[in-house]
């Protein structure tokens, strides 16, 4: 395991390519998500512009669309790409751990 | 209430006189909307996959969003029991004589010429400033300017097109938005590079296809740094339409330095309810300015906005909003500070006359972090008879302390004194009305293009008469 | 000592207890027995309405037990002023002994839909309040006080005031309402208070609840005929108001002075909603609400000022005022209009949010005062625009006073 790392819960083999999920971690809750091209990234769940949740939003290339106006943010540094949301989201290094989904918290 | 009933049926004109083009499949001149009529105006268009899909997805998120429980009475919106695609030729109204009365005499009295008439009332044919934009696109073409119809701008410009479509106002935003993003047909794509200022305004107007009178126009503007171009879209002069929902999208990117003014002036006939959803970001040092004029349609629902991004932007938003019987006027602006040192100002003219009501509806929101910010909130409503009606809804979320943000409205009606001495001018008490609603509308008139504003005063003194509509 | 209900035990039977224990007349048990029947009948507020978006009540102690026995108010009356037939007392003294007056006068109004819950829910289950009663034509010249004190613990208590000024009468009330620091509790005191034709009334609510108290406030005031009124709200204490404020003027001719203190710090939430109803000709209405926000405080206040299409020849304005003292602090001032005749003489509305203006503090301080000092006495400044209006020394002083607290005094900083 990852020193820093925490683990998820999520096991890679249980998560699709282009999908996201929320994952609730050490008090925090997050969005992890798996690219089409096979790439774990993780942001906060909460959508800067009005709470949406963005593990509940889809996952279109390396964006992750916010389900409450469509909003999307970089599934790997968090920025606004897509209004309404204007203020980025934090982002989190995700590794695997055999199969097991692992993030990095600070 | 119901609405005025357009005279013709909703037939297009081809399949009346027999014509019949043999490559589009004969259900796309159905009423309703589905998924395959959202593929199918895709494949007709010859658009790209990731068009068709984004089309198709936003159609899943118009099913899925509930309609807006504020704002205006749309329940008279059935969404089924409209044409989502019909070309050009086929939206021509059938006959001169079908157009509704107030329209024709309002032509008359503003001595609007034969030709422009029929355009504007969709009869058919073609008006004549053929010769004038071709002149106006090879002068932009030299200096690097793109200005397209935005399905031309689709297949020619196709990378720009894709970097920055839905980025401003995704599919899901609202539901009105969604709809737009799955059926949208026409408007106008503009690039202006880096350090280009377009003098000339460009208009729409000036664009020949039919799509001006689209429904559910898409248009995409980009200002790269240091630019500045006018766009103007819309006319004072009533516009007829057989179709009873306009939904279009507005885009706008404004970049570092550069500089853009969005001029709509729309005056739809009474039996179109006009929902529109506007929105531009600007970045560092850039201006954005929305001009809005509200006169047309039984109900409007728009709120120009703007991102402030970067330090030292400035957003403003003018609006005018004019309710005759039983119209509504539900607009006004939003800005968005999200960097410091930026600043905007809303001003807002409303007038409500007869059984018309005029709400604004306004945002300023300020993030945390903006130091420096200001903004000014000008709202004033005149209401001129005893049955209108006027509403102001000021939304204010202000999360950083080091700004100054401000708000003042006010409702009042025409001065009996004010009046008095006018007529005592020798003027009639229309003259005197027109004058004083002429002068309350003035600053914000004396920014539209002269025609414009020419235009726009004849026809507040037409209303004040009780001529027209 | 009081006495606490079971927790989440305000159901019909609860109500009749308290009916029973206070040994009430039948058609005051049966009035909260229809009451209750209303407040079940009345939806809790879902957070999707307009005036409930920006405050959340999942938070609020439901299950915190129902005051039973709260401390009887005491007040003193001038004997000649009992003599002329003015009522102050605690309400639950005033069944007792002027039974008639307070049936006739405790009617069957509502109020905004916001707070319509809590008003049936207030009107079932009060405990206490003040009752003031002023017979036609009398005036009372100093002003009343009552101090309506939550017990400590964590108990909810709702009490019911009501305010009758009979025709040409004149009255001034200060109501200050106060509970422990600590623990989290409710208080969701109303106030129906009701204007007669000439009658001039003031009435001032001083709110000093407790560090993690949950205030759900609501305020009725009716304006008759050719009546005046002028209202105070000073909120400095709670964790959580929310408070609802209902004006009618429903007499030609009447007028109304809305004003509003806010002084807040900590991490306290402060949402104000209110409603001036201009419902007759010729009235007037004018609304100030200033605040003053420290620390991560938030104040969000979302006004109407509605003019009926038959109200002609009104005068009305809406003013709130709001500054910000740290980077943190928060405001959301929605002042809104809904105009249905253009037979008035005056309209509009203000709203400001923002900083101290830098100039006015450079200002201060180049006199010789620190920059605390100058920001207490700045803010002191902006206040007055309000405390100017308090007619009345001793509730002006008493203000002050409470506002020291939060914004800081003379002594404090100079210290």
């Amino acid at each position: 395991m990852a020193p820093s790392g925490f683990a998820t819960g999520l096991r890679a083999s249980d998560v699709s390519p282009g999908t996201v999920r929320v994952v609730e971690l050490d008090g925090r809750s997050l969005c992890v998500g798996l690219t089409e091209d096979g790439e774990w990234g993780a942001i906060d769940n909460v959508c800067t512009h009005d709470g949406g949740v963005l593990g509940e939003g889809e996952l279109d290339g390396d964006l992750v669309e916010c389900p409450r106006h469509g909003g999307r943010f970089d599934l790997f540094s968090g920025r606004v790409r897509a209004l309404p949301p204007v203020v980025p989201v934090k982002a989190y290094r995700v590794t695997l751990d055999g199969d097991e989904v692992v993030v990095e918290l600070p | 209430m119901a609405l005025p009933n357009p005279a013709l049926s909703q037939v297009p004109t081809g399949y009346k006189y027999g014509w019949h083009d043999a490559e589009k499949p004969l259900h796309i001149f159905k009423k309703g909307l589905n998924a395959e009529i959202v593929a199918e105006i895709s494949r007709i268009k010859g658009e790209p996959k990731w068009m068709t899909d984004m089309r198709l997805k936003a159609y899943r998120h118009f099913e899925a969003r509930p309609m807006p429980t504020w704002g205006g009475d749309m329940s008279g919106i059935d969404f089924q029991d409209i044409f989502y695609y019909v070309t050009g030729t086929d939206k021509a109204v059938q006959s001169w004589d079908d157009v509704p009365d107030y329209i024709r005499r309002t032509y008359d009295r503003l001595g609007i010429p034969e030709a422009e008439k029929k355009y504007l009332a969709g009869v058919g044919g073609q008006y004549d400033s053929e010769v004038v934009y071709h002149n106006i696109r090879e002068d932009l073409e030299k200096q690097g300017v793109i200005f397209l119809g935005t399905d031309q701008a689709l297949k020619e410009h196709e990378e720009i097109f894709r970097e920055y479509f839905g980025t401003i106002i995704p599919a899901n935003d609202n539901k009105l938005a969604a709809l737009n993003t799955a059926v949208w047909s026409g408007g106008s794509f503009i690039y202006v590079p880096p350090g280009v200022h377009v003098e000339l305004p460009l208009q729409a107007y000036f664009r020949i296809n039919t799509e001006n009178m689209g429904q559910f126009e898409r248009t995409l503007i980009i200002a790269d740094e240091g630019s500045s171009v006018h766009y103007v879209e819309g006319c004072t002069a009533p516009t007829y339409s057989t179709a009873s929902l306009h939904s279009a999208v507005v885009e706008i990117i404004v970049k570092k330095g550069a500089r853009v003014r969005y001029t709509t002036i729309q005056n739809w006939s009474h039996n179109v309810y006009n929902l529109v959803t506007k929105r531009a970001v600007a970045y560092e040092d850039a201006v954005m300015e929305w001009v809005d004029g509200n006169l047309g349609s039984h109900l409007t629902m728009k709120y120009p906005s703007i991102y402030l991004l970067g330090e030292r932007a400035h957003g403003e938003v003018l609006s005018i909003a004019f309710a005759g019987d039983g119209q509504h006027q539900d607009a006004g602006g939003k800005v968005i500070h999200a960097a410091p040192n930026t600043t905007s100002l809303i001003t807002s003219k409303s007038i409500s006359k007869g059984t018309g009501r005029t709400s604004y509806r306004g945002l300023v929101k300020v993030y945390p972090g903006c130091a420096k910010s200001k903004s000014t909130v000008r709202c004033d409503a005149l209401i001129l008879s005893d049955e209108a009606r006027s509403d102001t809804y000021p939304y204010m979320e202000i999360d950083e302390e080091d700004v100054t943000i401000g708000h003042e409205a006010t409702v009042s009606k025409v001065g009996s004194e004010q009046l008095f001495y006018l007529m005592s001018r020798g003027l009639s008490e229309a003259e005197a009305s027109a004058m004083i609603v002429n002068g309350f509308i003035e600053p914000i008139v004396k920014e539209l293009p002269m025609e414009y504003a020419v235009e726009m005063n004849r026809l507040i003194q037409l209303q004040m008469e009780g001529a027209v509509g | 000592m009081s006495v606490q209900a079971p927790a989440a035990a305000i159901d019909a039977a609860a109500i009749a207890a308290i009916s029973e224990r206070l040994g009430e007349p039948d058609w005051l048990r049966d009035r909260r027995a229809a009451w209750w029947a209303r407040a079940e009948a009345t939806p809790w507020p879902t957070g999707l309405e307009e005036e409930w978006r920006r405050t959340s009540l999942t938070e609020l102690p439901r299950d915190a037990a129902l005051a039973l026995d709260p401390p009887s108010l005491r007040f003193a009356l001038d004997p000649d002023l009992a003599a002329a037939g003015v009522v102050f007392s605690d309400l639950r003294e005033a069944v007792r002994e002027h039974p008639e007056l307070v049936q006739r006068h405790l009617g069957e109004t509502t109020t905004l839909t916001s707070h319509a819950h809590f008003w049936a829910l207030a009107q079932a289950a009060w405990t206490g309040g003040t009752f003031l009663y002023v017979p036609a034509g009398v005036t009372v010249d100093r002003p009343l006080i009552a101090h309506l004190s939550q017990p400590a613990g964590a108990t909810a208590y709702l009490p019911l005031s009501l305010v009758v000024a009979e025709r040409g009468s004149s009255v001034t009330l200060l109501e200050e309402i106060s509970s422990p620091d600590g623990e989290a509790s409710w208080f969701g005191g109303i106030a129906d208070v009701r204007i007669g034709p000439e009658a001039r009334v003031r009435y001032a609510n001083l709110q000093l609840l407790g560090d993690g108290a949950w205030h759900i406030g609501a305020q009725r005031v009716e304006v008759a005929q050719d009546a005046e009124v002028t209202t105070l709200n000073a909120e400095i204490g709670s964790s959580v108001t929310k408070l609802g404020l209902d004006l009618r003027m429903v007499g030609t001719g009447g007028t109304s002075r809305l004003l509003g203190l806010l002084a807040a710090g900590d991490k306290q939430h402060i949402d104000i909603n209110s409603v001036q109803d201009l419902a007759a000709s010729h009235t007037t209405s004018d609304l100030l609400y200033l605040s003053a926000l420290y620390d991560e405080a938030r104040a969000a206040f979302y006004g109407v000022t509605k003019v009926r299409s038959e109200a002609k020849g009104t005068s009305s304005y809406q003013e709130c005022r709001n500054l910000l003292l740290s980077p943190n602090a928060g405001a959301e001032p929605i002042p809104v209009l809904e105009i249905e005749t253009n037979d008035i003489v005056r309209c509009g509305h203000g709203a400001t949010a923002g900083a101290i203006d830098p100039i006015q503090r450079f200002y201060a301080q180049s006199r010789g005062l620190s920059a605390d000092e100058a920001e207490i006495m700045i803010v002191r400044g902006f206040f007055e625009q309000v405390v100017a209006q308090i007619h009345s020394e001793p509730i002006r002083e008493r203000v002050l006073d409470a506002l020291a607290g939060r914004i800081g005094s003379d002594a404090e900083a100079a210290a």
